[in-house]
């Protein structure tokens, strides 16, 4: 007969709460196999990689091939780091695209109540939520952002045309800050998602307002409320990573993303602990 | 005389009867899914509200303006830019028109009910066309009379200057098509953030792909993106598209009568 069985006080003593690393563990292990088995997990990314990778070759070969045929005013205006993340857009569209998924297919399967019944520390399964979908977001935007810079600025010297090299001054903040945007995109599409629930709105706030408001935004004349908030709209802070404009660099802009995701995160967790899944 | 009642076939319904029940159960789904009203309100939000804010902020910078800019200035499409966020939630709504519908299942109670799928689907997307035409041709007259007064002192157009009304027509039909796309897009998809990714991906991601790549063959597909159709509520020619108001509008309809027939196609082939 075992001890621990037989002793009289332990049919009513309560088990020691686990520690809360191993809570934490548990929430991050759980969240990882959703994770890794959601079916556009494999997809998204793959898009947003042949768009980022593909799509800016063909440009880039383009524009280099015309090199030799422009004026002097065009090539003052050619920029060679912008010309390699012209399609920058689309892999923040399916980063963010991706983060919503995260959690409405949660939503849209019901198995979100599962997870709260057994993990009901919400704010920690949010927690757990975004850690991964921050690092793998993180971890793919640089294998992406990386590749294509390699890539188009290859081809760019390929054509003897002006080209940036790794080393340059500043440039691996402005492609490190290009990381962290997609990364941000990932993680604001996550937070909409837990806010909104449904697939259809999450991802059509996604687009609205990491595509389009920006693009409305900009047409609209400057005045004094405008310069002072369409330069801090999530998308054209994503530019400045690249594109240093009215004092805003890659440092202040990444800081201005991460006011934005917190600020989400802020939103999606009270919205979470306080309505019923 | 019993056995030959037992055959008797049922009473031949008529077409107009049949298509009428149809028509009356989609317009039920259609308006008891909390989805309609909220996109319709976020339309309508964005468009009216829109080109009061539109007119407003621009009216300074007119006035400031050169007289080239003043030239360029469009008063019309200045006032209606709101839609290239509205169609988002029009065409959305499109989307889960169809893929609610399949998410829910409720898809093969209406086959049951209604075997002939084709006449399902017309009716569908008849039933839809109606709604958000008329809502969204209110909307643009809302829109335009609201964004004009808020121009005014600077250039604004009147609804009997040549051109306008077509173009505040225009703006509804614009719209209406952007909806119709998505339903269509909903019948090839089924699921609905592949169905938002496909249609936005066309509506708004694939003109500026075109835009990015230097060339004519790029800058000659460009005028035949889904966005063409954006032309229609424009009164003078915008600098990315040269076809017109209403061979861009043709360009968006082909787009809508392809994804259609495919769609006939394959609703009447694939399991439920």
């Amino acid at each position: 007969m075992c001890p621990t069985i037989a002793a009289p006080n332990a049919g009513s003593a309560v088990p020691a709460p686990p520690a809360a690393y191993r809570r934490a563990g548990a929430a991050l292990g759980a969240e990882w196999i959703k994770l890794r088995s959601l079916r556009s997990m494999l997809l998204t990314p793959l898009l947003g990689a042949v768009a980022s990778i593909g799509l800016t070759a063909a440009a880039v070969k383009n524009n280099a091939a015309q090199w030799a045929h422009l004026d002097a005013v065009q090539r003052a205006r050619f920029d060679p780091l912008a010309l390699n993340f012209n399609f920058e857009v689309i892999g923040v569209l399916l980063f963010g695209v991706l983060g919503a998924l995260v959690a409405t297919n949660e939503y849209r399967s019901g198995l979100i109540r599962m997870t709260l019944a057994a993990t009901p520390q919400r704010g920690l399964v949010l927690a757990a939520k975004a850690v991964l979908v921050g690092l793998v977001s993180f971890a793919l935007a640089a294998v992406i952002v990386f590749t294509a810079f390699f890539t188009g600025q290859g081809i760019l010297s390929g054509h003897h045309a002006p080209h940036v090299s790794l080393g340059d001054h500043n440039m691996l903040a402005h492609l490190m800050g290009t990381v962290c945007y997609l990364t941000a995109a990932g993680l604001i599409g996550l937070f909409t998602g837990v806010l909104v629930r449904g697939a259809a709105a999450a991802v059509t706030c996604v687009f609205g307002f990491l595509l389009v408001l920006p693009l409305l935004a900009d047409d609209i004349t400057p005045d004094a409320v405008t310069r002072h908030t369409v330069p801090y709209l999530p998308a054209n802070l994503g530019v400045r990573m690249l594109q240093p404009y009215q004092g805003l660099r890659p440092g202040a802009a990444v800081a201005g993303l991460a006011a934005w995701v917190l600020v989400l995160a802020a939103a999606a967790a009270f919205s979470l602990r306080g309505r019923d899944a | 005389m019993s056995a030959r009642a037992g055959t008797a076939s049922r009473p031949v319904i008529g077409l107009d009867l049949r298509l009428r029940a149809t028509a009356g159960s989609e317009w039920i789904k259609f308006r008891s899914v909390r989805s309609g009203p909220f996109a319709l309100s976020a339309t309508a939000l964005t468009v009216v509200v829109g080109a009061w804010l539109l007119g407003d902020a621009n009216r300074g910078s007119y006035l400031a303006a050169s007289p080239v800019g003043r030239a360029a200035f469009d008063p019309v499409f200045t006032v209606f830019q709101g839609i290239e966020l509205a169609q988002l939630f029009v065409g959305a709504l499109g989307v889960i028109t169809v893929t609610g519908e399949y998410a829910s299942g409720l898809i093969r109670g209406t086959f049951v009910a209604t075997p002939q799928r084709a006449q399902v689907l017309a009716m569908k997307a008849l039933v839809f066309a109606v709604v958000v035409w008329a809502c969204c041709t209110a909307m643009s007259f809302a829109a335009f009379f609201l964004g004009q007064s808020a121009l005014s002192p600077a250039k604004h157009a009147g609804i009997g200057d040549p051109g306008v009304l077509a173009a505040v027509f225009g703006a509804g039909l614009y719209l209406t098509l952007v909806g119709l796309l998505g339903l269509f897009i909903g019948v090839l998809v089924r699921r609905t953030p592949a169905a938002l990714a496909v249609l936005f991906g066309l509506l708004a991601v694939l003109p500026i792909v075109f835009a990015q790549i230097p060339g004519t063959i790029t800058k000659n597909l460009g005028e035949y993106t889904p966005d063409a159709g954006e032309q229609a509520y424009h009164l003078l020619p915008d600098g990315a598209y040269t076809l017109g108001p209403w061979a861009g509008l043709g360009v968006e309809a082909a787009y809508v009568v392809v994804a259609a027939l495919v769609a006939f196609a394959l609703i009447l082939r694939r399991d439920a």
